[in-house]
């Protein structure tokens, strides 16, 4: 059975499915309980699963996280929300210095299957720290994995192999996205594997690679140069960390360019990292240098100046163009 | 009763024993037989041991920096004896007495001093978590162990410590609050040694007492002479059994001094008077422990001598077992970051296998 | 303006709501802000204001209707107000996909029906190349760019099969030899070629001499030529030849010397092999042939033409006799056909018939040698210290002074004159 569902409704779904299997879920956070999440994520859980599974917290970032750690040691699969990931730094130290570290630090004898799950990213004129997207900061931590979806099917898929991962995963979610589509998904569980990057369309000339929110802006993209004979090979990253090299990689050799597109700010993004990968690994391959569109080494503006933080389809073509005659 | 008579708000002192070893609160002293005295006894002396041998390697260059417990021996081993064995121990760093009566091995401790994440790999069935850095970090975890054995119905408890440094920090806050809003199985001990590093107990806060914290956070609090193992050990027994029966979290101030330095690499002639620590030497919890037990006839110093070099060899010779063996194995530095090792961290690892092996 | 008010995501998610009393009426004069409605949803009952001033034009459902998020339920006349809202509006509208603003607390997420096809997941690793890409450093395409190179055509010797700069270098040199010989041709030509004077007489060469040309510059510009030379006493061999030419002509076979000088040359070839080679320079190895293809180098009147033999050793002197009257006489002709201009592994260039003594001949390329035979004379000769008159043969012998030295070429002429000199070695070789 299929329902057509949004991206919000996907993280509903999969918290549904998975709270109903299995017992040591737990979904806790800041008015995810009574009120269902500010963005309605987390809407009916308490109503089906109780109270003790599914509960308003005080408003403590830290202590979220924190007593997520200790929940996870105690047997259970906490998956809390941080209501912005704007919000996600007053529980920087315990994700860095626990989250992360946990598995690592007792050889393997006390170990964190939670996850924590975040809306990310900007694009909907809000106040400062609700549209923040710094994933790099978590990608740079080992011991972490880092995922982000850009459709309900992948959202819902994804979100229930972080679930079921052992490890702990952050979950960021494209709120600009949120409710921006319907797509026919599966009602029943399923998976999709974590560092699994998906060739979202195929073509000969260039590969760009993106992820979140801005996979329907490089599509976009890919429409206006195709009309110029240009033909993009779109890759959606889909896991931040662990990277899927392979995928971007062979592609890269295929095309021999490569454009990175991200909105989160230049400097030390996610972005440099996979131009140092393609350098280590297709540099034969290359026609021109792999080049990235972000978003400016500023803080993200406030509503009246968003609209040229966020590069737009034009400014992607425009990248895409200039790589292919360079 | 004891939290009754001891309102945190002004700083009466909770005690049991007084400062020779009489007895001052007959009806609250715990009822253990002579063994168990003894045990609690040679725990003290134990870490006492470790202690001494510690710091003095560090001095030879064969140990690395070490953090004593040196005059906090009452109140760890003094209120992890409260604990049953699925009891959860949240430690700091500075529980060398709670983590022996805990059944942590003497091989474990090293190995964490000495450099090895082995270290902190406990053995099954020990619920002791690994000593955390972040000062005050691991009271949240405390308070989510005590969430999660609410939602799944488990009757164990969990001690966590703390000093007096960590309950400025924004963790200390948050934990305390969660765990009296949820109610969670917690009960919070604060080791008060008079100093955070350098920088004494009056200048961390304008609370008269740390105890008295416990009042804003709604749950109840105590100030105990933390350097009385029996106080320690019924002030914590009580907490720990109106936790398991859901009467929520407690705060616990135990009021003890650090003898020795923050760390071997602390100089604390630097900040305080030399008078001050002479003055608090005479209250060695082990000397005060010792005065009872000889008035109880129980402790001779025969037994003590004889204790004293076994413990002393035992220290050496698990010493000398790990000491230039416990180097970290290159996989291992690799391997435990996720259950599966993802593709980048293999080829690091064989790429750096292979240069160390000469090869390209 | 009309303006179509449609039935609002009041912020909690919801898809659809009952209108439960309306607030106005039709021809009503509404202000902004004013309740139009009450409307009850599964969270909460609420009024809904105007967002415009103006007329109420149309109540389009009735008290109790259910209304989805997205219908128009009231049309607003409004008196010619021109905002941005409306531009957006109108801008928005594409195939019924209805574009909400959902508060999530803070900022406003867009809310949309549109719809994506759903997912595909197999995940598809990008096909194998089809086309062999060019394995190069940047630093080496950039300097392909700038000195011109075609990279793609440049063979790669670095590690599998690298472009490197090297290889690009030498692509350019070979370039850039062509393009200076063809400069000092150019100046040649301006110089002595481009001349205005009435003596001169301008002939458009044919094709065969421009082949000539080319095959002849090729072979000496790229092989460095030594010729051998030396006279050999056949007198015997004439008398030989003497006592057996007019029976054959009975048989109507015409023997002249070649044949005989054919035999001996393969007999020679056989014991010197690198005679009959070819140079392979690109692999750097010597090709030797152990096949023995005699290309007869024949004079007509439309230029020189080489004729082969083939298979020399294989036939007798008489069938060598025969075949090569008979190629010679059909390349006179223009009889001959193109393979049996092709595939010679040495050449004889008789110019004796004509009247040459020695000579020094073009390797016929990609041979490694050629032998001139000029005309036999009578000639006073030192026999046993006493002179005597004797038939002289005078041979040339061009070869590759590449893959054959000095000591092998006259051991060439050598081997070649024992056999000559002495008609029953010849036949006992043969």
């Amino acid at each position: 059975m299929a329902n057509k569902l949004n991206i919000v409704e996907a993280v509903n779904q999969a918290l549904m499915n998975e709270m109903e299997k299995d017992e040591t879920i737990v979904v806790y956070g800041e008015d995810v309980g009574v009120e269902g999440g500010v963005f309605r994520a987390t809407v009916n859980l308490q109503k089906k699963f109780g109270k003790d599974r599914v509960f308003d917290t005080p408003l403590a970032e830290s202590a979220i996280v924190g007593t997520a750690v200790g929940m996870a040691i105690n047997g259970l699969k906490p998956v809390v929300e941080l209501q912005f990931m704007g919000f996600s730094y007053p529980a920087f130290n315990q994700i860095i210095s626990h989250v992360a570290r946990m598995r690592n630090r007792s050889r393997g004898r006390y170990t964190l299957p939670m996850v924590i799950r975040a809306p990310y990213g900007g694009g909907i004129r809000a106040l400062e720290h609700h549209s923040e997207s710094t994933e790099a900061l978590y990608a740079h931590i080992p011991g972490l994995k880092v995922v982000i979806p850009s459709t309900p099917y992948d959202t819902k898929g994804l979100l229930i192999a972080a679930i079921r991962d052992p490890d702990p995963v952050i979950f960021l979610e494209p709120k600009r996205i949120y409710r921006a589509f319907r797509q026919e998904i599966p009602e029943e569980t399923y998976e999709l594997p974590i560092g699994k990057a998906k060739v979202v369309e195929e073509g000969e000339d260039i590969t760009v690679i993106t992820w979140g929110a801005m996979v329907r802006d490089v599509q976009k993209a890919s429409e206006m140069v195709k009309e110029k004979g240009i033909y993009p090979e779109i890759i959606d990253l889909r896991t931040i960390s662990p990277m899927d090299r392979e995928t971007f990689i062979e592609s890269v050799k295929k095309t021999g360019r490569a454009v990175i597109v991200h909105e989160a700010p230049k400097t030390l993004g996610v972005g440099a990292e996979i131009v140092a990968i393609i350098n280590e690994k297709a540099f034969l391959y290359l026609e021109a240098p792999p080049t990235r569109v972000t978003g400016f080494d500023t803080t993200f503006p406030l509503p009246r100046g968003e609209k040229h933080y966020i590069p737009s389809p034009e400014r992607i073509a425009k990248t895409i163009e200039d790589v292919v005659k360079f | 009763m004891r939290f009754e008579d001891c309102n945190p708000i002004g700083d009466k002192h909770y005690r049991i024993l007084d400062f020779d070893g009489n007895v001052i609160r007959e009806e609250d002293i715990p009822s253990f037989s002579d063994e168990e005295l003894l045990y609690l006894y040679w725990t003290m002396l134990f870490s006492r041991t470790i202690d001494e041998k510690n710091i003095s390697y560090q001095r030879q260059g064969r140990m690395l920096t070490y953090a004593p417990n040196i005059g906090q021996e009452a109140t760890q081993v003094g209120s992890a004896y409260a604990m049953e064995k699925n009891d959860w121990l949240v430690p700091s760093y500075r529980e060398l007495g709670a983590w022996l009566i805990k059944g942590v091995p003497l091989k474990n401790i090293f190995l964490y001093w000495y450099g090895n994440e082995w270290g902190s790999h406990m053995p099954e069935g020990v619920r002791v978590l690994p000593i955390s850095v972040p000062i005050a970090s691991q009271l949240q975890h405390a308070t989510g162990i005590g969430m999660a054995n609410n939602i799944k119905g488990e009757k164990n408890v969990v001690v966590t410590y703390v000093g007096d440094g960590g309950t400025s920090q924004g963790d200390f806050h948050e934990a305390l609050n969660f765990a009296a809003v949820f109610k969670a199985p917690v009960v919070f001990i604060i080791q008060n040694n008079q100093y955070a590093i350098s920088l004494p107990r009056k200048v961390q806060t304008a609370s008269e007492t740390l105890a008295q914290k416990a009042i804003a956070y709604g749950m109840p609090g105590i100030l105990v002479d933390g350097n009385d193992i029996f106080a320690m050990y019924s002030v914590t027994k009580e907490a720990i059994e109106r936790a398991r029966e859901g009467g929520g979290p407690t705060l616990i101030e135990a009021y003890t001094y650090r003898l020795g330095a923050h760390t071997t690499s602390d100089d604390p002639t630097k900040y305080r008077e030399d008078e001050e620590v002479e003055k608090w030497k005479e209250k060695d919890p082990i000397l005060r422990f010792k005065k009872y037990l000889k008035n109880k006839g129980i402790l001779t110093e025969e037994w003590e001598e004889n204790t004293k070099k076994e413990l002393e060899k035992e220290v050496t010779s698990t010493f000398e077992e790990i000491e230039n063996k416990s180097d970290t194995l290159i996989e291992d530095i690799f391997k435990y970051h996720y259950e599966t090792m993802p593709p980048h961290l293999e080829e690091q690892l064989e790429d750096y296998k292979s240069f160390l092996e000469g090869g390209r | 303006m009309k303006f179509e008010f449609r039935f609002p995501d009041i912020g909690e998610g919801i898809t659809e709501g009952t209108l439960m009393k309306w607030l106005v009426k039709e021809g009503e004069n509404i202000e902004e802000g004013q309740s139009v409605a009450e409307v009850e949803t599964d969270k909460v009952t609420t009024e809904i204001p105007s967002p415009r001033t103006g007329v109420v034009s149309e109540l389009k459902v009735e008290e109790g209707d259910v209304i989805n998020v997205g219908d128009v339920f009231i049309t607003i006349d409004t008196s010619g107000e021109v905002d941005e809202i409306d531009k957006k509006e109108e801008s928005v509208e594409k195939k019924e996909i209805v574009e909400e603003e959902t508060a999530g607390v803070v900022g406003e997420v867009i809310a949309s029906s549109e719809e994506i096809p759903p997912s595909t997941e197999e995940v598809v690793l990008s096909k194998k190349p089809d086309k062999v890409r060019v394995l190069a450093t940047p630093v080496a395409r950039k300097m392909a760019k700038d000195l011109g190179v075609d990279i793609s055509k440049v063979k790669g010797t670095g590690p599998n099969g690298r472009v490197m700069k090297e290889d690009i270098i030498k692509a350019k040199d070979a370039m850039m030899k062509s393009k200076e010989e063809s400069k000092i041709s150019q100046i040649q030509y301006e110089e002595s070629i481009l001349v205005e004077d009435e003596r001169i007489e301008r002939i458009p060469l044919t094709r065969i001499r421009k082949t000539i040309a080319e095959q002849m510059t090729l072979s000496r510009f790229t092989i460095p030529h030594t010729t051998a030379m030396d006279e050999i006493d056949v007198t015997e061999l004439y008398e030989f030849r003497k006592k057996y030419k007019d029976i054959l002509i009975e048989e109507e076979v015409k023997l002249t010397f070649l044949p005989f000088i054919i035999k001996g040359v393969i007999a020679v070839l056989k014991e010197l092999p690198e005679f009959n080679s070819s140079l392979d320079e690109e692999n750097d190895e010597l090709i030797l042939k152990h096949f023995y293809h005699i290309g007869i180098a024949t004079d007509t009147d439309r230029g020189l033409m080489v004729p082969v033999l083939r298979d020399g050793d294989k036939k007798s002197i008489v069938e060598i006799a025969k075949e090569i009257e008979d190629l010679s006489s059909r390349a006179k002709n223009n009889q001959i056909e193109l393979h049996e201009l092709k595939g010679s592994t040495f050449t004889i260039t008789n110019y004796g018939s004509i009247g040459g003594y020695f000579g020094i001949p073009i390797i016929n390329y990609p041979e490694s040698a050629i032998l001139g035979v000029g005309r036999i004379v009578k000639k006073p000769i030192v026999k046993d210290d006493e002179i005597v008159i004797a038939r002289v043969l005078p041979l040339s012998l061009s070869y590759d002074h590449r893959i054959i030295d000095g000591a092998s070429g006259a051991r060439f002429l050598n081997l070649l004159s024992e056999l000559l000199k002495n008609p029953e070695m010849l036949l006992l070789k043969s």
